[in-house]
């Protein structure tokens, strides 16, 4: 092995990659963008749709008007509904088919009730997997709690009392989780799943191209009679791939940290409330940029591998897509709310990085997780590197004899 | 120089079983000479020039290539040929003079001696006006040149040749053919496979016919005519694989 043959490997790697447009879309747009996008235009396209439905008027049908025409007059003056017609055996068909948003029945005996000083009865029907059906039941509810709390108020004036009177107790909740834990909170869940896949897709192109490219084109015969050694040619196509899953993974992390400190001093409360990041202190992304290094390193041997056993790209496509589901799952363990870090997890690539980068966005740093995540991937990764090394040595493999 | 010495290179194939692609040659080429490698496609052509290369290893017995042994110095043996193929291709991506850099220092040249290496190669073969251009935009003519750069841009004395002109039009032909006669005037050790029988009988000072892993005969024309007792290659050529 020689460093001085690697380094111009590396070098020349490198330079085809950053001209290759295919890598460079997974390696430095998709990681940049995919965080603003999804933070920003999901949260604003989320609101302005729930503004937009908010605003929108409800169609509805009232059963037992004739029971509670003063109620009736009120939701009606609100300028949110429409009423319709319906008859009752057929609302459900007609919910289903979106005909009208929500239906209220009052009971026959509902203005009585209320002034005996009895609870009236009403019920809201309405389709809880339709927002919009939702939205209108909460409206309705809301206007009917209103007029409910007038009536409350005439009432208890009439015997002197106040309305702190019939609410002598006043108990309220305090979050007393620290900042950093808080803001992390949205992060820990998503940032873990998406820096794997960042990091397997922006090994994906370059592993491909550097080793089945390669070989479709028939470049690599004439890389294998210089003097560079197998080794050599292993060792600078791994590193130019590694350099290509860190960098993603780098520029995911910088991405994620930017948008969401521009989250918070540049946009709504919305946006804020979507990025909930205000500090990721820098031990948490130190951590996270060291975590990711033998997990880059194991991605970028396995598909280096696995590509060069392919005579095409296309056939490497075919190798790698699955490779692809193997990460999603165990990436996805951050995603699981109340899923507990066991020891046993830690042998589990990628979820075990999954877990710890987790805890560490949350402030959490129990060392002696992270150094033994660290240490067992850094195993499997030398593994990975090692049967790498193996397959660029074997003559079946390169020349598919 | 190169002299194989019961080369031997055996396949294990799950379908067809053992294929004794390359099976006990021996042949010697002098520097100065042209030595061609005449045979069917499948006749073990390539095999037995990849091993001189050493990109494959032998299963048995070895040769010398420029003093050094294929199997126990492969570095230096890698360091001192050409290697040229009809299919070698070139990184679209890169320039020309990107392409020939890099083999530069990997044959272990920089600095001046790289520049002044490239300078030449690329003035001898016409390549500096469009060194520049990305591969990918060159045409087939001017990428074959640039990969004859590639062969020889470290000067080595052994060339190996394996159907340089496959696939290639007349004109580009010419290039590769001029590039063999230069090597042999300069005094270099030349192997030269091919299946065309005039490309042979034009360019190689002797000639091994090799079919089925074997070689059948080796000898100048002359020589090949004496011992069949005819006279075009094509009709030795066919009466010996033939047989």
């Amino acid at each position: 092995m020689q460093l001085r043959q690697i380094k111009n490997i590396y070098f020349k790697e490198m330079l085809d990659t950053l001209k290759d447009r295919r890598t460079l879309i997974s390696m430095v747009i998709i990681p940049i963008f995919i965080f603003p996008v999804l933070i920003f235009g999901m949260s604003s396209l989320v609101t302005s749709q729930a503004q937009k439905a908010e605003q929108k008027t409800k169609t509805i049908a009232i059963y037992g008007e004739e029971y509670a025409p003063q109620l009736t007059q009120h939701i009606l003056s609100q300028g949110k509904f429409t009423q319709i017609k319906l008859e009752k055996d057929s609302l459900e068909k007609a919910l289903s088919d979106k005909r009208l948003e929500a239906a209220i029945e009052f009971s026959f005996d509902f203005e009585e009730a209320l002034n005996q000083g009895d609870t009236a009865r009403a019920v809201i029907y309405y389709d809880q997997a339709e927002v919009k059906s939702e939205l209108a039941e909460s409206q309705l509810k809301t206007i009917v709690r209103k007029y409910e709390e007038q009536i409350v108020e005439v009432k208890l004036k009439a015997v002197n009392l106040s309305k702190e009177a019939i609410a002598p107790i006043r108990i309220a909740s305090r979050n007393l989780a620290p900042p950093a834990k808080m803001s992390g909170f949205l992060l820990s869940m998503f940032l873990p799943y998406m820096l794997m896949i960042l990091c397997m897709t922006g090994a994906m192109y370059p592993a491909m191209d550097l080793t089945a490219g390669e070989k479709e084109r028939g470049t690599l015969e004439t890389l294998l009679v210089t003097p560079a050694s197998r080794l050599d040619i292993a060792g600078g196509k791994f590193l130019a791939v590694l350099t290509a899953s860190f960098v993603t993974g780098v520029l995911g992390t910088a991405s994620m940290t930017i948008t969401s400190i521009l989250g918070v001093t540049r946009f709504g409360q919305e946006a804020q409330a979507a990025s909930a990041s205000l500090s990721i202190n820098p031990l948490s992304i130190i951590m996270v940029l060291l975590l990711i290094i033998p997990i880059a390193c194991l991605f970028s041997s396995l598909l280096l591998s696995l590509s060069l056993v392919a005579r095409s790209y296309k056939e490497a496509q075919s190798y790698v897509s699955p490779l692809m589901i193997v990460v999603i799952f165990p990436a996805f363990a951050s995603f699981l709310p109340g899923f507990e870090f066991q020891t046993i997890h830690t042998f589990i690539p990628i979820m075990n990085t999954s877990l710890v980068l987790k805890d560490v966005l949350l402030g959490t740093f129990q060392w002696n997780k992270i150094a033994l995540v660290f240490l067992v991937n850094a195993v499997y990764a030398g593994i990975g590197i090692f049967l790498a090394k193996r397959m660029f040595e074997k003559e079946s493999v390169l020349f598919r004899i | 120089m190169i002299e194989a010495l019961s080369l031997t290179k055996h396949f294990q194939d799950k379908k067809r079983g053992l294929i004794k692609a390359v099976d006990q040659i021996n042949f010697i080429c002098h520097p100065g000479e042209i030595f061609g490698l005449l045979g069917l496609n499948g006749a073990g052509k390539t095999t037995a020039l990849r091993l001189l290369s050493t990109t494959l290893k032998p299963t048995s017995g070895t040769a010398k290539v420029a003093g050094f042994d294929i199997v126990k110095q492969p570095q230096e043996v890698k360091s001192r040929i050409g290697f040229l193929t009809g299919q070698t291709a070139l990184y679209p991506r890169l320039t020309a003079d990107e392409v020939i850099t890099y083999f530069c220092r990997l044959y272990g040249m920089n600095g001046q001696l790289l520049e002044k290496r490239k300078k030449v190669v690329f003035e001898t073969l016409g390549i500096t006006e469009f060194k520049d251009t990305k591969v990918d935009k060159l045409s087939t003519g001017m990428k074959q040149k640039v990969s004859i750069a590639r062969a020889i841009v470290h000067d080595p004395p052994v060339l190996i040749l394996d159907e340089p002109t496959v696939g290639l039009d007349v004109i580009t032909s010419r290039d590769v053919i001029d590039l063999v006669r230069d090597a042999k005037k300069q005094g270099k050790t030349v192997v030269f496979s091919t299946h065309r029988m005039e490309e042979a009988a034009k360019l190689c000072d002797r000639i091994a016919i090799i079919h089925k892993g074997r070689i059948l005969i080796t000898g100048t024309l002359s020589e090949l005519q004496t011992q069949t007792g005819l006279r075009e290659l094509e009709d030795i050529f066919v009466r010996l694989v033939g047989e």
